[in-house]
């Protein structure tokens, strides 16, 4: 029968044009060109601070990223919040010649930025201008990273416009449903899990943002990287200069508080009213890239979930209509357990529909081993699109940043390159079975159970989700 | 000191010219074009860094072409554009086919029966929508499921994805560059001879989607309330997505139709950057693009948007926080005053020197986030010039539009600073050169310039349009434009706020 198909194209396609075309099953591809990867030029600065340099010439720019060993998770648990208002207000606030206002002007004059913020589990500070402009962008970068003034006003601001995006967190129902997930997995004692409430940001002072900053910006303490249209030599003997004078010292920080979560499977509902889909997030918690298990994840949650031909796509999208967006992730980080999660929103009537659809291909997947055709073609995506990782210098030189500030092997994208490639049917398999049960999924729901169209009790057991917004305590209404 | 500060301003700016120019001039070297007979348009740009290419097909037609109780359609086409064709997504074709008209003759008996409205006969619709299940379910049986796809994600392709908007319907993504010519077939395969398979299941998708993007965002029903409201006629007036009853009655011939009307070589344009040789890509184009006939180009006339008598209202009841929106009635992108209107969108709200952000979210506090667009929704047809405001906790959105009516007669009455304007020029070059770093970039902007203006030079060029403009101009487009009469205001309220609100008005 394919046989018979494939000649009719034939001679269908021979039929009035000069060119017969080939199938893409015949296409013969030349071999791909040597990938140049360049190495960065890596030394510490007298003061201890790392860098990495990489040379790129094709437009006249300069950018780079400074990594600050830091995060949300060594907030106090009465102050959530309090980094990440401390990240914003380091830029905002100023330095002590120069205020805020004044560096924005600066900046902008000369179509250059510099900015700072808050992770998990690492801090940046940002720069990126006109090569005709690194010699001002250089200095402002220094000045937000040394010698901030965190001016009261600018705190203020901040930290009323935290409250501010306090009252519009329930206002997005896809945010609701991974904020809630991400507290079901990690707990809400953590970072990873908890919400920053009103009253938490009154009791944040300048003090404290002073106080966190010292402990955590020293020289020892940070990663930086440069790239673009400069020198190589030049840009080492700039940035010796810059930071000459920039030495303070503080006893290395101490590792990020372990996961120790123990997640409650089951199911969860947060209502809303004024929407038409359901959105859902189902989810357990995973592992890190370390994980010896973590290539042939990888591979297993691609052909679950990623990208259009997976399995859920396939179902649930294009078989069954019942959704738009639906996927699932294994989510590994660095250096924490990640989340696997499937995502995905359909109409309110259909919510039961397609989560137990979803989790039914989640359940096929452990009881019998994928194609060839499967574990070929996300094996193939992952080594025929192995270039695009190198595809730029800014890619490349995060990339090797990223491993030196966790840890990593430099070779470990290589590495993984070459387990992908050795991954079997029976691996993703006997890894869907160790890894992921759906007895352990916790689903978040956010949608108007009024029109659904079956209950979510057919799931499991509903437990229902307040997302009432605590107001501020009335005695710390601040007086305006 | 006035004067360092001047020079400090100015330098840059003869600097500026000059580089631009010199830029323009070296990236011209990069860049080939050719037509082929048929009238497809190829843009090759020559980045040979890395092993990898960018393919951007941007065909001039968006929702404004939606025919008259089928919005929507131009998008359903788009998710059409993914199905396959004779030889890719099947496993049996001359039999699918049978199947798929099949489908179609029970879903003909099912609306004859349905046109015939208060007497059509309930029990006969029910009978003939089994058979038309049974039908779809024996055609889908047929599929190859995402073939298409798969081809492409397996040979390493990244980033596929399409978009329809008001003007334009985008297809893209990027391979390794040995696989150049996967593209080249895949590409015009879908565009010569598209199957509309699981036509039906698709038309739930895109339902699903509307329902994602609209009905479940507060945002996404004031957006598409403002458009219904400050357009009556002009097709502006409906979001690329559709109404949801025009999606829920889309046929699979009302697609093939719209296809043969807009989808000819003449009104698409192919941008490929990266690492191409230019003479490999005319030849592979011939090969497999010049398989597409040539037809005539499609009407361009559309209604055109009569003069807005008077400020237009619209408001959507949300539980959510309030969201506010103005817009003004503005010319089409090819109007004199173009440049002028980006410039003055740039002083409003670029950055945190714009002075929508300093006033009312840095110093007044009064919203969480304020700006303003230049050209809503599209360009090819007369547009918005739009203020947006999420206002602070605490603060209402009729102190946040007082604010910004107050903005827009300031910069009515008071000319923009040297220093600004030559900031926001400085920023708009700055802007430009950040654009040239990606390949995926560069063969979209090639394309959208070139559809747009006739030559893709424009995307540099219109610098130049931007260093004429004076504070005259700012001034003098402010005043021409940000007229109360011609505007629309939107806004979303808390239920309960609602009557408080009516008697504020």
């Amino acid at each position: 029968m394919t046989r018979r198909v494939a000649f009719l194209a034939v001679l269908l396609a021979s039929v009035g044009m000069a060119q017969t075309v080939p199938s893409y099953k015949q296409l013969v591809y030349p071999p791909l060109k040597q990938v140049k990867i360049p190495e960065p030029a890596t030394f510490t600065l007298k003061n201890g601070m790392r860098v990495l340099l990489l040379e790129d010439h094709e437009l006249p720019l300069i950018n780079g990223l400074a990594l600050i060993r830091t995060g949300n998770l060594f907030d106090p648990p009465d102050k959530r919040g309090l980094s990440s208002v401390m990240a914003d207000v380091l830029r905002s606030g100023g330095a002590s010649a120069k205020t805020g206002d004044q560096i924005d002007e600066e900046l902008e004059n000369i179509a250059a930025s510099v900015e700072s913020s808050m992770g998990e589990t690492s801090a940046s500070i940002t720069f990126n201008g006109l090569k005709e402009t690194a010699g001002t962008v250089l200095g402002i970068f220094k000045s937000v990273m040394t010698d901030p003034e965190f001016r009261q006003d600018k705190i203020d601001l901040t930290i009323s416009q935290s409250h501010s995006g306090i009252d519009r967190r329930n206002d997005d129902a896809q945010g609701i449903a991974e904020r809630e997930i991400s507290s079901i997995l990690y707990g809400r004692d953590n970072s990873y899990g908890w919400n920053i409430e009103h009253a938490d940001l009154a009791r944040i002072h300048r003090e404290d943002l002073q106080e966190f900053y010292h402990r955590y910006y020293f020289p020892k303490n940070i990663m930086l990287e440069v790239y673009g249209d400069f020198s190589t030599a030049d840009m080492k003997e700039q940035l010796e200069k810059l930071f000459a004078d920039w030495s303070p010292e503080q006893p290395p920080v101490p590792p990020f508080p372990p996961v120790t979560a123990k997640p409650a499977p089951g199911v969860y509902l947060a209502e809303k009213s004024d929407v038409t889909q359901t959105f859902f997030s189902m989810g357990l918690l995973g592992g890190t890239l370390r994980d010896p298990d973590y290539p042939a994840l990888e591979v297993a949650v691609h052909i679950l979930g990623s990208g259009f031909t997976s399995r859920l796509m396939s179902q649930i999208r294009t078989k069954m209509g019942l959704a738009y967006s639906i996927g699932a992730g294994w989510g590994a980080s660095y250096d924490h357990p990640g989340t696997f999660r499937i995502v995905g929103s359909t109409k309110s009537p259909s919510t039961a529909d397609a989560i137990l659809a979803a989790r039914a291909e989640l359940e096929k997947m452990r009881t019998a081993e994928v194609s060839e055709q499967e574990l070929k073609t996300a094996k193939d995506a992952v080594l025929n699109g192995f270039v695009f990782f190198f595809d730029s210098p800014a890619k490349i030189l995060l990339r090797v940043l990223t491993y030196q500030y966790f840890g990593y092997p430099n070779d470990f994208l290589f590495e993984y390159q070459k387990k992908v490639a050795a991954v079997t049917r029976a691996d993703v398999l006997r890894v869907m079975q160790q890894h992921i049960d759906p007895a352990n999924l916790s689903i978040v729901g956010v949608g108007n159970p009024k029109d659904f169209g079956k209950p979510l009790n057919d799931i499991g057991k509903v437990e229902k989700i307040d997302l009432s917004i605590p107001p501020m305590p009335a005695v710390m209404v601040p007086v305006k | 000191m006035r004067l360092r500060l001047l020079l400090f301003v100015l330098l840059p700016s003869l600097l500026a010219a000059q580089s631009i120019a010199e830029l323009q001039k070296s990236f011209e070297k990069k860049v080939t074009e050719f037509t082929l007979a048929n009238g497809l348009h190829f843009i090759v740009v020559e980045r040979h860094d890395a092993p990898v290419v960018s393919f951007h097909t941007y065909v001039n037609v968006g929702s404004v072409d939606d025919p008259g109780g089928q919005t929507g359609l131009a998008h359903m086409f788009e998710h059409m554009a993914f199905k396959g064709t004779p030889t890719i997504g099947t496993r049996n074709w001359p039999a699918e086919k049978a199947a798929m008209d099949a489908v179609e003759q029970v879903y003909d008996r099912l609306d004859a029966e349905r046109n015939k409205g208060p007497h059509a006969d309930p029990n006969k619709m029910a009978a003939i929508s089994n058979e038309l299940a049974a039908a779809m379910e024996k055609a889908d049986s047929y599929v190859e499921p995402n073939e298409y796809d798969r081809v492409v994600e397996s040979n390493g392709g990244q980033d596929m994805n399409a978009s329809t908007a008001e003007d334009s319907t985008n297809y893209f993504y990027s391979f390794p560059s040995n696989r150049i010519e996967l593209w080249f077939l895949l590409e015009s395969s879908r565009f010569l001879n598209p199957v509309f398979r699981e036509f039906y299941k698709e038309r739930d998708v895109v339902r699903e989607e509307r329902r994602m993007r609209v009905e479940s965002s507060s945002q996404g029903k004031l957006i598409e309330a403002l458009a219904a409201t400050a357009y009556a006629a002009h097709p502006y007036r409906n979001m690329p997505g559709g109404w949801a009853s025009d999606i829920d009655h889309f046929r699979r011939p009302d697609a093939e139709k719209f296809y043969k009307q807009y989808y000819v070589p003449a009104n698409i344009t192919l941008g490929i950057a990266g690492d191409v040789s230019p003479s490999e890509a005319r030849r592979l184009a011939e090969k497999y693009f010049g398989r597409l006939v040539a037809r005539p180009l499609p009407s361009q006339y559309r209604t055109v948007e009569p003069v807005q008598e008077g400020e237009k209202i619209a408001s959507v009841s949300s539980p959510a926080q309030p969201f506010v929106i103005i817009a003004y009635k503005r010319p089409d992108r090819h109007s004199p005053d173009d440049a002028a209107l980006a410039v003055l969108d740039s002083v409003l709200s670029d950055g945190r020197t714009g002075i929508i952000y300093k006033d009312m979210v840095r110093d007044k506090q009064m919203a969480l986030g304020a700006g303003s667009d230049a050209e809503f929704p599209g360009g090819k047809y007369p547009s918005l010039f739009l203020f947006f405001v999420a206002p602070s906790s605490g603060h209402t959105s009729e102190e946040n539009e007082k604010e910004l009516d107050r903005i827009i007669q300031q910069v009515k009455t008071t000319k923009v600073d040297d220093e600004t304007l030559q900031r926001v020029k400085t920023k708009l070059r700055a802007a430009l050169i950040r654009k040239l770093d990606s390949n995926a970039g560069l063969a979209s902007e090639l394309c959208s310039y070139y559809v747009a203006y006739g030559d893709w030079r424009k995307l540099f060029t219109e610098l130049d349009d931007y260093n004429k403009v004076t504070a005259d101009d700012v001034e003098r487009v402010a005043n021409t434009y940000l007229v109360k009469e011609h505007r629309t205001v939107t806004y979303t309220y808390v239920p309960d706020a609602g009557a408080e609100k009516e008697g504020a008005k």
